[in-house]
C-alpha cells in the first residue's frame, strides 16, 4: 500500500513539474500589470491586443508559419518517397541512409545550425526564406520519415498485390489503397513537422537576420529589452495552436499509434 | 457469370532470386476450365511459379502464354487474372462490397452495371447482407468468401490461387475447397491453386503437378498421382506408404522387372520404370489401404504371416503395423461392420496384397 502511494505521490510531483512552466505562463498573460510576473497582478487582455501593435513579431510570426508550412510540404513528398525506399526495397547502403535520415534528431544542434550555415552562407541564402526551408527540411524529415516507416510497415505488400492483380496500375495501386491506408502517419508526421519547424530555434538563429525572422528568435529579441506580459500573451496562443493541433490528430489518427 | 476460359502455358521459366534458383526450367500446359494444383512442400517454387503466371514476378527465362497471346512482357493489371492471396489480402479500409467492385471500378465499368455484378457474386457466394462490413469484421470463411468473389467478379481469364486455406481451421477448410471445387466447375474458369497440402490437391484438382526444388516431378489425375506416384518423395508426400527394399534381378519379356525383396528374400514381379537394370536396388511402395487381413487366395496376391506389432484406432479405420519376414508393413482395415473387433497387439496374422498394387522406383538419394 505504501509503495503504491509513494507511486502516486511521485507521479503527482512529475507532473507538476513538467506543467509548472505552463501553469505560469498562462496567468501571466492575463495580467494587467506591465511586468512579466508571477503571479499576476489583476486580469485583463490587454497584453494580446498589444501584440497586434508589435508588426516585428507579427510578421515574425508569418514568417515561422510560412517557412513551417513550406517545409512541411516538401518534407511530406520526400519523407514518404524515402520511408518506401527504405522499407520496401533492400539494396546496398540502405541501413547506412536510414541511419542518416535519423541524424538530425540526435545530432547537437548547435554543431548542425553551424555546418548549415556554412553551407547556405557561399549560396547567399542566409537571411532569406529559402535558406529557412531549406535548414527546416533537414530538421523536420527524420520525423516524417519515421511516422510514415511505422505506418508503412503496417501496409501488407500483398494489398497492393492484390490491387494490381485486379487492374490497378501501380500508381492506381498507391491512390486507392495505400495513399488512404498511409493517412495516420502522414497526419501525425505533418503534425510533428509544422511544431517543430514553427518552434526551432538554434539553427534559424544563425539564418535569420534583419527583415528575415522567425517568432521564436523575434520573441528572445524582444524579451532582451521589454519583459512585458506581450510575451506570455504569444506564449499563450502557441500553447493553444499546439493542443489543438495535437488533440486533433489525437482524434483523427491516434498518436500512441504512431509512437508505440 | 459467363465463361471465356483461356488455357495456361509454362515453357522453360527459370527465376533466380540472387544466387539462389527458384524455378529452375517449369514446362506447364493448363487446357481451358482446368484445375491444377501446384502442391510441394514450401521452397519448392510453386508460389513464384503462380507469382510469375500473375505477373508479379519477372520469369529470367521462358515463356508464359495465357490464352494465344505472349504474356512476359504484359504487366499484371493488363493480365485479366483473378487472384486469391494467402490470407486473403483483402482492402481493411473498404466495405465488403468495395473490395468486390475494385476490380470492376478499376475497369471503369458503369456504376450501375458494378452494383449488379457485386450483388449477383456476393449472391454467388452466400454473402448478400454483408455489404457494409469491414473486413476485420467478417470470419475467416467470409474473407475467404470475398477474397473469392473479389477475384471473380472481374470475369478473369484465369485464377489463381496462393495456399488460401491454410489460415482456416480443418472443419471449415473442407467445406471451402468443396465450394471453392462447385464455384469453379459452376464458372468453368481455368484455375491454379498452390498448396502444401496433399488432400487439399486431391479433393480440388483434375490434376495435381507435384514440385521439388523447383521443377515438376510428377503431373497426373489426382488418382494417377496417388495410385502410380513416380518417384518415392511424390509417394511419400501424398498419402501413407509402405516402403520396402528390393533388388533388381531382370526384366521379363512383358516389360516388368523381376526383384527381389529385402530382407525376406521373396521374388516377385512388378511393373518398374525403363532403364532398371539387373542389381538396382529399388524401393518398392504399398499403401496400407493395398493390404487386407486374411486375403483369400488368388492368383497375384502375395501373403504373409506376421504378428502385430502396434495398433493405430483413427475412428473409421484402424492402422495395423504387422511385422513379418518382408519387414514392417502397415495395413489400413475399416472400422465398419459394428465396430468389429480388430486385431490385438502381438496377435498372429495373416495379410496379403496384389503384386499389382506395388509401385517399383529408384530409392531415395539419402538412403
Amino acid at each position: 500500500m505504501t509503495s503504491k502511494r509513494l507511486l502516486s505521490a511521485y507521479v503527482v510531483v512529475m507532473m507538476v513539474f513538467l506543467a509548472l512552466p505552463i501553469a505560469v505562463v498562462i496567468p501571466s498573460a492575463f495580467s494587467a500589470g506591465s511586468d512579466l510576473s508571477f503571479p499576476p497582478q489583476g486580469f485583463s487582455l490587454k497584453w494580446f491586443a498589444a501584440i497586434l501593435e508589435r508588426p516585428a513579431i507579427l510578421a515574425a510570426a508569418w514568417n515561422s508559419a510560412a517557412i513551417a508550412v513550406v517545409a512541411t510540404a516538401v518534407s511530406l513528398v520526400v519523407g514518404t518517397l524515402s520511408a518506401f525506399a527504405l522499407r520496401r526495397y533492400r539494396f546496398p547502403g540502405r541501413a547506412a541512409l536510414a541511419t542518416l535520415f535519423m541524424t538530425p534528431l540526435v545530432f547537437p544542434a548547435i554543431v548542425l545550425a553551424a555546418a548549415i550555415a556554412m553551407v547556405l552562407a557561399p549560396l547567399g541564402l542566409i537571411r532569406t526564406f529559402q535558406g529557412l526551408v531549406l535548414a527546416h527540411i533537414v530538421i523536420v524529415l527524420p520525423y516524417v520519415v519515421r511516422t510514415v516507416s511505422a505506418t508503412l510497415a503496417e501496409i501488407d505488400k500483398a494489398w497492393e498485390e492484390a490491387a494490381l492483380t485486379l487492374g490497378a496500375s501501380p500508381w492506381e495501386g498507391f491512390r486507392t489503397i495505400t495513399l488512404p491506408l498511409l493517412r495516420p502517419g502522414l497526419v501525425a508526421g505533418a503534425t510533428f513537422s509544422l511544431i517543430i519547424s514553427f518552434d526551432e530555434f538554434t539553427i534559424s538563429l544563425f539564418l535569420v537576420g534583419s527583415g528575415m525572422m522567425t517568432l521564436p528568435i523575434e520573441m528572445y529579441n524582444y524579451a532582451e529589452f521589454s519583459l512585458d506580459p506581450t510575451l506570455a500573451a504569444v506564449s499563450t496562443l502557441l500553447i493553444l495552436l499546439t493542443t489543438l493541433a495535437v488533440l486533433a490528430v489525437e482524434r483523427t489518427v491516434g498518436l500512441g499509434k504512431q509512437f508505440a | 457469370m459467363s465463361t471465356n476460359a483461356k488455357g495456361v502455358s509454362l515453357a522453360g521459366i527459370v527465376k533466380w532470386y540472387g544466387k539462389v534458383q527458384a524455378v529452375r526450367g517449369v514446362d506447364l500446359d493448363v487446357a481451358p476450365g482446368e484445375m491444377v494444383s501446384l502442391l510441394g512442400p514450401s521452397g519448392c517454387g510453386k508460389t513464384t511459379t503462380l507469382r510469375m503466371i500473375a505477373g508479379l514476378e519477372v520469369p529470367d527465362a521462358g515463356e508464359i502464354r495465357i490464352g494465344d497471346a505472349r504474356a512476359n512482357d504484359v504487366p499484371p493489371w493488363k493480365r485479366n487474372i483473378g487472384m486469391v492471396f494467402q490470407n486473403y489480402a483483402l482492402f481493411p479500409h473498404k466495405t465488403v462490397a468495395e473490395n468486390i467492385a475494385y476490380g470492376l471500378v478499376m475497369r471503369r465499368l458503369p456504376r450501375a452495371e458494378i452494383a449488379t455484378r457485386v450483388a449477383d457474386a456476393m449472391r454467388q457466394v452466400q454473402l448478400s447482407g454483408l455489404d457494409d462490413r469491414v473486413p476485420s469484421q467478417l470470419s475467416g470463411g467470409q474473407r475467404q468468401r470475398v477474397a473469392l468473389a473479389r477475384a471473380l467478379v472481374t470475369r478473369p481469364d484465369v485464377l489463381l490461387f496462393d495456399e488460401p486455406l491454410a489460415a482456416l481451421d480443418r472443419k471449415l477448410r473442407e467445406q471451402m475447397q468443396v465450394e471453392i471445387r462447385q464455384l469453379q466447375r459452376a464458372v468453368g474458369i481455368t484455375t491454379i491453386f498452390v498448396t502444401h497440402d496433399q488432400d487439399e490437391a486431391l479433393t480440388l484438382s483434375d490434376r495435381i503437378v507435384v514440385m521439388e526444388g523447383g521443377r515438376i516431378v510428377q503431373s497426373g489425375t489426382p488418382g494417377e498421382i496417388y495410385e502410380r506416384p513416380g518417384s518415392h518423395f511424390v509417394s511419400d508426400f501424398i498419402g501413407m506408404m509402405n516402403a520396402l527394399r528390393a533388388t533388381v534381378l531382370g526384366r521379363e519379356g512383358d516389360g516388368r522387372l523381376r526383384v527381389r525383396m529385402e530382407p525376406g528374400g521373396r521374388e516377385l514381379l512388378v511393373t518398374g520404370p525403363a532403364g532398371m537394370d539387373a542389381g538396382a536396388a529399388v524401393e518398392l511402395m504399398l499403401r496400407p489401404e493395398k493390404v487386407r487381413l486374411n486375403p483369400p487366395a488368388a492368383p497375384g496376391t502375395i501373403e504373409a504371416t506376421g504378428t502385430v506389432a502396434h495398433v493405430v484406432y483413427l475412428g473409421p479405420v484402424t492402422y495395423l503395423h504387422v511385422r513379418t519376414a518382408d519387414g514392417v508393413l502397415i495395413a489400413m482395415l475399416p472400422n465398419a461392420e459394428g465396430g468389429g473387433a480388430q486385431p490385438r497387439q502381438g496377435e498372429a496374422v495373416s495379410i496379403g496384397w496384389r503384386a499389382a498394387d506395388m509401385v517399383c522406383f529408384a530409392p531415395p538419394d539419402d538412403a
